[in-house]
């Protein structure tokens, strides 16, 4: 990665952002306005134990929306895109055993979006979200929320032209 | 390990710790919130299933709904009569249709195809979770209703 510029506080940087953490607190959002549902597709991909169903479905979206929102925010950027790149992998894995065994199912993960069953756009849109998480997690620079706090308010308190 | 995925790592854990906090803090206070630990799946004992005859005669007295659990291709293919489509697989997707026909009380005949056919059962397992609780399970329901010689819808006339 030597001789690659940081993303930090670029215009492609912000996209990222934007795309990755609004795709995760999207997804994850809509998990949490309906969990029963969300447990019903965790069901149905039949990988989890019966007992620990609604646990996942109680965790993984929040785990989402946090991680997600801390990419928007840029705070621990890092170690946010981290996490969303670790929970592609793991959907990836979970929509590919799906589909492996023939389950004509809801995918469970952004609604409608991508199809009423998981198939190949399901895979296609993770995949997509894994590579932008990674780009995140690679080359942003971290930036302390101190930091981020201090620049806004040496924004807020620049003379104006 | 590179030095960023070492810095990034405990970041990483404390995130998923607060992200797993709050799920479990929001689920205590919301009102659609769902016990941890799921509830052991009901066994299918014979009083889930509902003997032909019987429903035969709710049938015919249109005192219960028929719900067929299979996907929608098989259930134009044929089905019972009067028979309403809400496909195990795909439930969430098709419920909001259903659901204003019903009444957590309202008497529910669901059923698939085959003797091993899970569909009814899964089917049941999700109106139980939203409070559906009168249900009754049609043994190789559609291929014992056609046998029987009871009425079917399109495809299915005999």
């Amino acid at each position: 990665m030597k001789g690659t510029p940081p993303l930090h506080h670029n215009c492609l940087n912000w996209i990222l952002r934007l795309l990755v953490g609004g795709a995760f607190v999207f997804a994850g959002a809509l998990k949490i306005a309906d969990p029963a549902k969300f447990a019903v597709d965790v069901s149905n991909y039949r990988l989890v134990p019966h007992e620990l169903i609604n646990l996942v479905a109680i965790l993984v979206p929040w785990i989402e929306v946090t991680a997600g929102s801390f990419v928007l925010a840029g705070i621990w950027l890092r170690a946010a895109a981290l996490v969303i790149t670790s929970l592609t992998v793991m959907f990836f894995a979970v929509i590919v055993s799906a589909l492996a065994r023939g389950l004509n199912i809801e995918c469970g993960c952004f609604g409608t979006v991508g199809g009423k069953h998981v198939g190949l756009v399901n895979l296609a849109i993770d995949a997509t979200l894994f590579s932008l998480a990674a780009l995140l997690a690679r080359r942003s620079k971290d930036c302390p929320a101190k930091e981020i706090f201090r620049e806004a308010g040496a924004q807020n308190s620049a003379p104006p032209r | 390990m590179s030095s960023w995925l070492r810095a990034s790592l405990p970041q990483a854990l404390i995130l998923v710790l607060l992200g797993a906090g709050l799920g479990l803090a929001a689920n205590q206070i919301s009102p659609r919130g769902l016990p941890l630990i799921t509830p052991p799946k009901q066994a299918y004992k014979a009083e889930a299933f509902i003997a032909l005859d019987q429903a035969k005669q709710l049938w015919h007295r249109s005192a219960a709904l028929f719900l067929d659990a299979r996907e929608p291709a098989d259930y134009a293919a044929g089905h019972i009569g009067n028979a309403l489509n809400l496909p195990a697989q795909s439930f969430a997707q098709h419920f909001g249709k259903i659901a204003p026909m019903l009444t957590l009380e309202s008497p529910l005949i669901l059923y698939c195809d085959g003797p091993d056919c899970e569909l009814s059962h899964r089917l049941r397992e999700s109106l139980r979770q939203l409070g559906y609780t009168n249900t009754h399970l049609l043994f190789n329901g559609w291929t014992a209703w056609r046998q029987a010689g009871l009425p079917t819808s399109p495809g299915g006339q005999q």
